[in-house]
Parts: C-alpha cells; sequence; structure tokens
C-alpha cells in the first residue's frame, strides 16, 4: 500500500507518466487506485509529434500494469516521512512474512 | 359491513364482484378471533347484486390497503384518506406501466399486451373514465404494492398467525383481494405449503378464469401488467397448462434465485393476441403471481416487476408514448391521455379532427409528427432504464461497500494506528500538509458516508414512504458492519496450499492487489554471503552491520514516536487512580523505549585504539545525520551534553572535519564531500547550535577545554570545525553579557581556557580561508574571527590582527575592482571582524 499511499498525495500535482510502449504522457493526475491505475487530467503527450492520434485527447485512464515510469514533481515528495513510510512498510512486510 | 346501506341477504360467495386477485388468506380472522365481525355474518351478500361494470373502481375508493382495516371499519369509513395513502403506489405504477408498454405500441407486435388492451378496450364501453386503468393496475400484484404495504405491517399483527390456517378461501370473500399478497409475503412459507396452496387454488381459479374469459365484460382478473412484463416466463411454457411447472420458479428455499431476474422489456413476442386465451395459460398466469407474492422476500434480484426509480422517472417522459391516435382514442387505460389532450386542443377522437379546419388541422399533425419523433427517440434513449430495481441497485451497493470497508478497514477506524500502518506516507503527509482536512481519516469517511447516503437520497426521493429508505440504510449499515466482524473474526486465510503441490496459490486483495511471490523470511537467513556491492572500508564493523544499526534506531525512534501519539492526558486529580495508573505506565514504557534508543546509539562504547567511535560512524553516514534532529527530541538533557561532549572530542575525527580540509591553496572540495558538509551542518549543527545555545558557561569552558586537547588545526581549517568554535565562542559572549560577571570563578575559568585556545588557533589563523581571496566562501571565518575578537583582551587583538592583516587588505582591494554590491558584501564579511575588535574597514581606505 505504500505505492498506492505515496500516489494519493500527489493528487492534483502534474506527473508524467511513461507506459511501456513509450509514449510520455504528461498531465494531472486526478486519482489513483490499488493497483495504481491511474487518471490524467488535461494531458498532453511528451513527443506529440509522434502520436498525433493522442493529440486530441483530454484526459486518459491508464491501467496500472502498461505504467513503466512516473515522473514526479520532486518538489511535493517529502523524503524523510517517505524513508520512514518505507521502513514502516518493511517493518510491516517483515511481521507478516513471519 | 355494509357499505352503501345494501340488503345483506343475498351474498354469493364466488362471484368476484369485489375480488380481482384470489386471496388464500381470506375469510382467515373469522378462526382467529371470535370477537371480531365475521364475515359471513355481516356480508349482505348483495355483490352480484352490484353494477359490476364499475367495479374496477372499487379498489381506488376502499384502496387496497384497506382490507384489515375495513374489516374494523363502519359506514364511516374513510374513502378518500385510504385512496390518499396509496396515490403514490398508483403514481408509481402507472409511470412503470408507461414504461413497459412502449416497445410492444411501437413495434406493433401483438404480445400478451395486446390481451391487456383488449380488456382495456372491453372495459371501455362501460366507463368512460381514466381510471380503471389504474385501479386495475394498483392492485395488480406487483411488488411494488407490496412495498406499500410494509407500513401496514405493523397494523396486521393478526395476519402473523394466517399462513397456518386455511390457504383456501371461497373467491371474491374479501372485499379487497389483494391485501392477501401482504402477509403472505411476510411469512415464508414452506414449499410444501406453497404448493398445497397452489394446488388448492387451481380449482378455484380454474373456474374464475373461465368465467373471466367467457365474460363479455370481463372484470381485469389476472393483472394486464403481470402478463405483459412477464412474457419471458409465460412464453417459456405455453403449452404446460399445469402448475407443477412453475414452481421451480419460486421455490422459497433456494435463495440463488437472486439473480435469476428475466429479461422482461425485451421480449417480442411473435404470439398472435390471445383474446380468448386458454384459461390454463391463465392458471399459469394467476399461479406465479400468487408464488411470486409468497416467495418475495427470500428472492432479493427476482422479481422483474418492481417499479424502479429510474423507470419512474423515466415514465414522466415517456407518458406521451401511450396515446398514439388510434381507433380507440379514449383510451381509458391511460390517465394521461389528459396530458395530450390538453396540449392537442382536446382532441380524443379523429371525429373531432374532421370538424377542424386545414390549417388547425395541419398544426395538430404537425404537433403529432414533432410528438411521435421525439417520443421515439426517448424510448429508443431509454430502453435500458429500469433494468436495475433500487433493489438491485442497493445490493450491488452493499457489495460494494462491502469491499471498500474490507480494502480499507472500518471508517470508524481511521485515524487510528491500524490505518497510519496500511496508508503512513498518506495519512502523516496530508496532516502536515494540513488545511482542507481536519482529520485525516475524513477522505475515507467521507468517501463510504457519500455512498450510503446517496443510495438513501435515491430510495427516499423515489419513494415516499419514510421506513423505506431508513430500513434500508439501517440494513446496510448492519450488514456492513456484520461483513466487517465476519472479516475480523476469520482467521486470514491468505493463501492456498493444495496438497502435493510445491508452491502456494496466494489470493488477492485489494491492499495486495498481486501477491505474485509469496516468499517465506526464515530468519536464520544468513545473507553475510552475498557480495555486497557498494563495500567502502571503514574502520570499525563493516558497513552493513553499521546501516543495520542505523535503520533499529530509526525503528525505535518510530516506536517512541508512535508512542508519543498516544500519550494519556495527565491525571486531572490525585482521585483518578485509572488515569494515574495509565500515565504511570506510559511514562515506564517511554522509560524504556528511551533506554533502548540510548543503547543503540552506543555512545557509550570504548572502541579499540585506532578504530572510530561507533557514534562518530553514525554521524558518519548520511542517514546517521538526519536522525540527528530526531534522536535530539527525544533525549534528556544529560544524555544531550552527554552528546555533544562526544562529539566534540572526537572533532577532528568527524569526516566533515577530517575530510573538509581547506587551504587558501586548495580550497575545493569535491562535490559528494560539499553535499556530506551542507548535510551535517543542517542536520547536525543546527541541533547542536540549539542545545549549546541553553548550556551554562561552565559547561562552554568545558567544551571549549576538550576542544584544546584535540587538533585544533585541523578543527578550524574546516567549515565545520569553524563554525563550531565560532558557536562555543558567541555562547560564552552572550553569557557574559548576559549577566556581568556573578560567578568570578567561572569566568577565570574561561578566560584561562580562551587564552589556552587562542595560543592553539594563533598559527593556525592565516590558513583557515577557504581558496585564495577571490573566492567568497570566507565568511565563517570572519565570523570565527570576530568570535574571538570580542573575546579577545588588548595584546589578543593585536595578535589577531597581525594574523590575517593580510588577508584583509587583499579582500579589501578586492571589493574595489568588484561590482558595487559584491563588494560592499565583502567588506562588510571583513567588517564583521574589525569591528569585534574596535575597527572599521573605513579606516582601511
Amino acid at each position: 500500500m505504500l505505492f498506492f499511499s505515496f500516489f494519493k498525495t500527489l493528487i492534483d500535482h502534474e506527473v508524467t507518466v511513461e507506459l511501456k510502449n513509450d509514449i510520455r504522457i504528461r498531465g494531472v493526475l486526478k486519482s489513483v487506485d490499488q493497483y495504481l491505475n491511474i487518471k490524467l487530467d488535461n494531458i498532453q503527450v511528451v513527443d506529440e509529434l509522434q502520436y498525433p492520434h493522442l493529440s486530441a485527447v483530454k484526459n486518459v485512464f491508464i491501467r496500472g500494469s502498461v505504467v513503466r515510469y512516473v515522473h514526479l514533481p520532486s518538489g511535493s515528495v517529502d523524503v524523510n516521512l517517505l524513508e520512514d513510510a518505507t521502513r514502516r512498510e518493511a517493518a510491516n512486510q517483515a511481521g507478516k512474512g513471519k | 359491513m355494509s357499505f352503501f346501506g345494501f340488503d345483506k341477504a343475498h351474498h354469493n360467495p364466488s362471484g368476484i364482484g369485489f375480488a380481482q386477485a384470489h386471496n388464500p388468506f381470506a375469510g382467515l380472522s373469522q378462526e382467529d378471533d371470535g370477537d371480531a365481525l365475521e364475515f359471513e355474518d355481516t356480508y349482505d351478500g348483495l355483490g352480484d347484486q352490484l353494477e359490476e361494470t364499475n367495479d374496477a373502481f372499487n379498489d381506488d375508493t376502499f384502496g387496497d390497503s384497506a382490507g384489515p382495516v375495513a374489516a374494523n371499519s363502519g359506514p364511516d369509513f374513510d374513502f378518500f384518506g385510504q385512496t390518499a395513502k396509496v396515490s403514490n403506489a398508483i403514481e408509481e405504477e402507472h409511470f412503470l406501466y408507461n414504461r413497459q408498454q412502449p416497445p410492444a405500441r411501437v413495434a406493433q407486435t401483438a404480445t400478451q399486451s395486446s390481451y391487456q388492451s383488449y380488456n382495456q378496450q372491453q372495459t371501455a364501453p362501460y366507463g368512460y373514465s381514466s381510471q380503471p386503468q389504474a385501479s386495475s393496475s394498483k392492485p395488480s400484484g406487483y411488488s411494488t404494492g407490496y412495498e406499500k404495504y410494509a407500513d401496514l405491517q405493523a397494523d396486521a399483527d393478526l395476519w402473523g398467525l394466517a399462513p397456518k390456517k386455511q390457504p383456501q378461501a371461497p373467491a371474491a370473500s374479501s372485499p379487497v383481494p389483494n391485501v392477501s399478497s401482504v402477509p403472505a409475503s411476510r411469512k415464508v412459507l414452506s414449499l410444501e405449503e406453497v404448493e398445497a396452496q397452489m394446488r388448492a387454488q387451481s380449482k378455484t381459479a380454474h373456474q374464475q378464469q373461465q368465467h373471466v374469459a367467457a365474460s363479455p365484460a370481463p372484470q381485469i382478473h389476472a393483472p394486464p401488467q403481470m402478463q405483459y412484463i412477464d412474457p419471458a416466463i409465460q412464453f417459456a411454457q405455453p403449452a404446460q397448462p399445469h402448475f407443477s411447472a412453475p414452481v421451480d420458479h419460486h421455490s422459497p428455499h433456494v435463495p440463488v434465485t437472486i439473480l435469476q431476474r428475466p429479461q422482461s422489456k425485451h421480449a417480442p413476442s411473435p404470439q398472435p393476441p390471445q383474446p380468448s386465451q386458454s384459461p390454463a395459460v391463465q392458471h399459469q398466469q394467476h399461479q406465479r403471481q400468487q408464488s411470486s407474492a409468497h416467495i418475495h422476500p427470500t428472492q432479493i434480484l427476482h422479481n422483474p416487476n418492481r417499479l424502479s426509480g429510474d423507470g419512474a422517472r423515466i415514465g414522466i417522459n415517456q407518458q406521451p408514448t401511450a396515446p398514439i391516435p388510434g381507433p380507440f382514442p379514449a383510451h381509458p387505460g391511460h390517465r394521461h391521455q389528459g396530458s395530450f389532450a390538453r396540449q392537442a386542443g382536446v382532441i380524443t377522437h379523429p371525429s373531432q379532427l374532421a370538424q377542424l379546419s386545414e390549417e388547425e388541422k395541419a398544426v395538430y399533425m404537425e404537433q403529432e409528427a414533432k410528438r411521435a419523433k421525439r417520443n421515439h427517440k426517448i424510448f429508443l434513449m431509454s430502453r435500458d432504464n429500469g433494468i436495475m430495481t433500487p433493489q438491485d441497485k442497493s445490493f450491488v451497493t452493499r457489495i460494494q461497500l462491502q469491499q471498500l470497508v474490507a480494502a480499507t478497514g472500518n471508517p470508524n477506524e481511521h485515524g487510528t494506528d491500524e490505518s497510519l500502518v496500511e496508508d503512513f506516507y498518506y495519512q502523516v503527509h496530508t496532516q502536515i500538509q494540513g488545511g482542507q482536512r481536519q482529520h485525516p481519516s475524513q477522505p475515507l469517511n467521507n468517501f463510504a458516508q457519500t455512498y450510503l447516503f446517496q443510495t438513501g437520497n435515491r430510495q427516499g426521493g423515489m419513494r415516499r414512504h419514510n421506513r423505506g429508505p431508513e430500513n434500508h440504510m439501517q440494513r446496510m449499515e448492519q450488514q456492513v458492519q456484520r461483513a466487517v466482524e465476519a472479516a475480523k473474526n476469520k482467521p486470514k486465510n491468505k493463501q492456498l496450499v493444495i496438497e502435493g503441490s510445491l508452491g502456494k496459490i496466494s489470493f488477492s486483495n485489494a491492499k495486495t492487489p498481486k501477491p505474485l511471490l509469496n516468499i517465506k523470511r526464515n530468519d536464520s537467513a544468513n545473507d553475510t554471503n552475498r557480495p555486497s556491492s557498494a563495500h567502502r572500508p571503514i574502520t570499525g564493523g563493516d558497513r552493513k552491520s553499521e546501516l543495520k544499526s542505523i535503520e533499529s534506531i530509526y525503528s525505535t525512534l518510530m516506536k517512541i514516536e508512535d508512542h508519543d501519539r498516544v500519550m494519556p492526558p495527565p491525571p486531572a486529580n490525585d482521585a483518578d487512580t485509572e488515569a494515574i495508573d495509565n500515565f504511570v505506565a506510559w511514562g515506564n514504557d517511554a522509560q524504556a523505549l528511551n533506554q533502548k534508543l540510548w543503547t543503540s546509539l552506543r555512545v557509550h562504547d570504548h572502541p579499540e585504539p585506532g578504530y572510530l567511535h561507533p557514534f562518530i560512524t553514525f554521524l558518519s553516514y548520511s542517514k546517521g545525520k538526519k536522525a540527528m534532529v530526531r534522536i535530539f527530541r527525544h533525549l534528556t538533557q544529560e544524555q544531550r551534553t552527554t552528546i555533544l561532549t562526544l562529539v566534540v572530542v572526537n572533532l577532528d575525527n568527524l569526516d566533515v572535519i577530517r575530510n573538509a580540509q581547506v587551504t587558501p591553496a586548495a580550497f575545493q572540495l569535491n562535490a559528494a564531500m560539499r553535499e556530506t558538509v551542507d548535510l551535517f551542518s543542517n542536520a547536525v549543527m543546527s541541533v547542536l547550535f540549539t542545545f549549546l545555545n541553553e548550556l551554562e558557561l561552565d559547561l562552554v569552558t568545558g567544551i571549549l577545554g576538550l576542544v584544546c586537547t584535540r587538533n585544533v588545526d585541523v578543527i578550524a581549517k574546516s567549515r565545520i570545525g569553524a563554525t563550531l568554535l565560532t558557536m562555543i565562542l558567541s555562547r560564552a559572549e552572550i553569557i557574559k553579557q548576559q549577566n556581568n560577571g556573578s560567578n568570578e570563578q567561572a569566568w577565570h575559568d574561561w578566560e584561562s581556557t580562551y587564552t589556552r585556545f587562542f595560543n592553539l588557533i594563533e598559527h593556525t589563523l592565516p590558513h583557515m580561508f577557504p581558496g585564495p581571496v577571490t573566492s567568497d566562501e570566507d565568511v565563517y571565518v570572519w565570523q570565527l574571527l570576530a568570535a574571538l575578537g570580542i573575546g579577545a583582551g588588548p595584546d589578543q587583538q593585536q595578535r589577531l590582527v597581525l594574523a590575517v592583516k593580510d588577508r584583509v587588505m587583499d579582500t579589501v582591494a578586492l571589493s574595489k575592482t568588484l561590482p558595487p554590491d559584491l563588494g560592499a558584501q565583502r567588506l562588510q564579511n571583513v567588517n564583521l571582524f574589525m569591528r569585534s575588535i574596535g575597527l572599521d574597514v573605513e579606516l582601511l581606505q
């Protein structure tokens, strides 16, 4: 749930989602669910000339499994908190595994 | 119970004057209650003498909920009230009817509905009123009707006893026949009982049906909607006139009927109109109607006849569809003919049309065409409306809610530690960002509530009776609660181990959507064999174990922070022993955790000669540095002092000092070291600075004394070291200014320590500056010099000036060649020092 938890805090921030088919879509993160499906608004494809069929698309729903990277706005990431959250998650997992 | 003062003498119990549906339980009250009026005794038997033509109005007049009430009502029966009670249901039924109707009409297929319209048309000559349709729809055995009757349940206690009595009663013996469905549906009958009833009914029903079929002016016996709506079922077995067949449709024992809803609307039938429908088929219909009434409670989605909220709404839009001018324009079946009539200038018959002028005719036809077009559009759009009844929707909603609750935990538990465990980053982040959300649990709570309320509103808006939606909400809440409880109690079986298989199959859930790997952790796993990629030799223990110990410090820190969050309120008074106990217990736990943290810091370790102190090693890692702020927060004053002392004692061993030496010749540190230095000054120095500013003079003296025992030259040649020295010296100066020599001994100690320190640092002074004069990073050196200068005696000041004179002169000269603002900045830095010894750069220019 760490990633889900993390992405929830990025809602309404602009992110760039890179898909496994190399399309990079920049848009405002509107929602994310536990499968890390992503909804973007006001999207713009980074290399628009190459994907003209997407130039008219304004918002997208991206299935979590096709996402390769999500480029984050570093300013809206609380690194210390994220480190702690990671520690907790790890402790959680360790606790469950036993 | 003689309503219009009719003669009670002649009563034909087999007459169907009042009855439109067979009531198996009618007359039961006779056996139940000796004191009550007995139907046979009181009924006047005038049923047959009544003019039956207008019987269709009876239920409008009496209201179909009047059954049990009517038994006790006298001549002052509240006709209006009874009707008004069900007016909503009438409307709803009507909408539903209209909604269901268009497909048949548009397609011009003769379905069962033609039979219905036949009936209506038959009725028409006898009563040109808009009412009959409504009246026939109302008691039709729709389950929506049942919804309406729910309110009656409380009054009808006597019905609760009913089912065990003789289920068969003389047909039409009850004045309000359809009421039978109420008690019957309330009480879940066993299959045997139902079958028995059906068998018993079949005879009378058969007779009735024959009667109906034979009658040229039929009472609409089996409700027409019924016949139309369920063509799928009817036509599935058109050739089986026997009752045994439909039984499997409605076994009350089978809860699996949940999703058995027949596709009701789109069942176009090739069947020709059946004005003279065989009685057998009608039996079946009748049978179905009865049985559906019996089994209603066990079926959640089964009944297609329920009026859906959407249906009701759409029905309004669709009203105009019905009145397409035809051979029977004054269709009695459609009250809403009125609306059409109003629009079209009251044209109810083609003959009227003929009387109109050409112009009016054209206008009328145009309007008609428009309307037809629009109606068709609406029909196309609304084809799928009402596929889900509100019950269906709430059923689905409940399932979704359960999943939601299972996924996110009980909404009531949010904001507690449990949710923090799963959703730590989000919860804390939103708390930190603050603002909109007062409470971290809000979003999810709202989420769940939104759904609950939405359902409630939809229900409430559609059905205007008060208890329904509320009950529904409660039921839903209860169900969710139960589901949560069950999920909690049930031991979580997260994986399936098939016997003989080598692996495990993991189930996914909302929290772990895809647990593909199921690695069992082995505590004794020895992973030292693994080659560690970034193995950097650091004296004293290997990197991995050091990182591990830092992690353990962090986990202790987090435990302490969690513990702080649950701090009980301090006991209000001495009497509250429980609160005191709690507080004491909390304090003990906090103490234990603090002790754990302190040991894991290993401040008191004594490393072998030649090895770094573990705490200094700890500070050489960036996460160690970052932890300092949090560690200090949870330490006692004494522990903090110990740490400060330890740091000062090991100053020249700190990597940020030892590895970050600067000289005027080679000042440029590599990027990594610069970063480390920055981090150290941000994370550690700030903490030390804050702490140092609270120290008393004797401790400051002691610390400076400790510095003197170390390699002052190394310390002063690093930015961190110089800054720390500045901090110590300036703290002493501030204390001096605050209390003017109250403690002579302490000041004496300070003076001597300062002198000692000055002697040590004097030779380093010219070499402390980072880089040549042109570099602009020497602010901290001027600060140190200023701090030195303030505390220095006249002699020491002299020596200070001599040591750094060249640098001062060079900087002043340089500042003249620089742009004015940059030059002024540099001069200001120098002036910091100059002013501390009573001089000013102005004097040098």
